[in-house]
């Protein structure tokens, strides 16, 4: 979540629906879930961000989760709150012009960069929480480097988004509310990239504006580490795809959108993750 | 209120939001506190020679159901052989993680262990026989157990993680699937004699 340039704050409201179908396993075959299964986690996103400087501004998003799992002969529904995400941006270079190219400069994308740290405040498998299906955070702090590069052109807009984080060792004395061997674990790097394309069509008289985006995104997590040995086939790769359609109002303070990402559950297009399906709505309100 | 007030109001609010969401971040849930500050403080010790889940005490001698048909119970599983790896699956995809690298780093090297895998999910033989198939775990090395509540929750309340038993049933290792730790556990148990 951003603050445009110009305002002071956004306050952003968001529900996540993801449903759980299938997984791929360490060799990238796709493999269903038993006969039976519905697992399935909502998400209410609460985000706030602020403009503190010119270019710098500071973000902070607060997931509430809920699970509703029924994985063959277990049933289990949860609530608790997710991992907290604080992110600080900077303005490394704006856009100059989005309508009239009149020199090489106005070809000059925006770029931001910054840092966000999550902190573990959802329930994880090392809390004191009985099943998997109930966890609602990973349970390390994890530090991740941004870049964002943005251009947009009448209607058209491309946007690149890379990340890298770093997971923080932890030490562990405890698995699903049971006690094991302490021992150290930390899970792996994590990169992702995103690559979006989108137009804008206003709609009316007065200036609403749609816009439709496609993005394919890519994850992947190196192997976790735990009490210095490297976990077997624990390495992480999700692309998916997703299409958003965001109706802005004239004067842009109010947006609301709806988006659809979706995994290919088809064998060789991820290792190791889950297959979801994700529904979102959300409704934002910029503050100037 | 003047607009000048209204302007500073206006601009105290996003820093004031931002605080009351990590309060309430932080305040929302108690049992948070354990990934917030870890602890590595050893909590599972147990007794020898007294029966529970913990490194060094005894397992009880259960019975359970096995896939496959018939029952199987944990002393006739352990007779004649160095010991047990009993590892609780879901067959989820961490699961198939941990069974690939058992099958592929200790079948062959310990061919006097005990490989059973409780499926804590299907419910019953059949439902577990067909979970096993479709997650291609049939006919591999492991004994499929029919476990719904029996041995898991009750008793070691351990998911997607494995328990290493010695011929007596003394528990030699219980947590997550470390190939490493595993190992060890199995080496430092006595092989059967040929």
């Amino acid at each position: 979540m951003q603050v445009p340039k110009g305002y002071l704050g956004v306050l952003d409201l968001g529900f996540d629906a993801e449903r759980y179908d299938g997984y791929w396993d360490g060799s990238g075959r796709h493999l269903d879930d038993p006969a039976g299964s519905s697992l399935a986690q909502y998400r209410l996103n609460l985000a706030g961000g602020w403009r503190f400087s010119k270019d710098w501004q500071v973000s902070l998003l607060l997931p509430m989760v809920h699970n509703d799992s029924r994985y063959t002969g277990l049933t289990s529904r949860s609530t608790g709150v997710g991992d907290t995400t604080v992110t600080v941006l900077y303005d490394a270079h704006d856009e100059r012009s989005i309508w009239k190219v009149l020199s090489a400069a106005d070809l000059l994308p925006s770029v931001k960069v910054g840092g966000a740290l999550t902190v573990p405040t959802g329930l994880s498998q090392y809390d004191d929480v009985d099943l998997s299906f109930d966890v609602t955070g990973r349970g390390f702090y994890r530090l991740d480097a941004t870049a964002q590069v943005d251009k947009t052109f009448r209607g058209l807009a491309a946007s690149l988004s890379l990340a890298y984080g770093v997971h923080l060792p932890r030490p562990i004395n405890r698995l699903y509310g049971a006690p094991v061997t302490p021992t150290t674990k930390r899970l792996g790097n994590k990169a992702t990239a995103a690559l979006s394309l989108g137009y804008r069509l206003f709609i009316g008289s007065a200036g609403d504006a749609l816009t439709l985006t496609g993005a394919l995104s890519w994850m992947h997590e190196a192997s976790t580490v735990q009490a210095g040995e490297r976990l077997p086939e624990s390495t992480v790769n999700k692309p998916a795809f997703s299409t958003t359609l965001l109706w802005s109002s004239t004067d842009h303070d109010w947006s609301a959108r709806v988006a659809w990402a979706h995994t290919l559950q088809r064998d060789g297009w991820g290792t190791s993750f889950p297959t979801t399906d994700i529904v979102s709505l959300g409704v934002k309100y910029a503050i100037r | 209120m003047r607009s000048a007030d209204r302007r500073a109001a206006s601009r105290r609010l996003p820093p004031a939001l931002l605080a009351a969401g990590l309060a309430l971040a932080l305040a929302g849930c108690g049992g948070m506190a354990d990934d917030l500050f870890p602890s590595g403080k050893d909590l599972s010790g147990g007794a020898a020679g007294t029966t529970g889940p913990a490194v060094g005490q005894t397992a009880p001698d259960f019975t359970l159901a096995a896939a496959a048909g018939g029952e199987v119970t944990l002393s006739g599983a352990l007779a004649g052989r160095r010991g047990a790896i009993l590892y609780f699956t879901m067959w989820c995809d961490i699961c198939d993680r941990h069974m690939s690298d058992m099958e592929r780093e200790l079948f062959a090297a310990f061919p006097d262990v005990r490989f059973l895998a409780l499926d804590y999910v299907s419910g019953s033989a059949p439902d577990a026989a067909m979970a096993e198939l479709n997650a291609g775990w049939a006919d591999r090395g492991f004994t499929t157990l029919v476990d719904v509540g029996a041995v898991q929750a009750r008793y070691f309340k351990t998911y997607m993680a494995v328990v290493v038993l010695d011929r007596d049933r003394v528990v030699r290792y219980r947590g997550e699937y470390l190939p490493a730790d595993v190992r060890a556990a199995l080496e430092a148990m006595p092989p059967v004699a040929p």
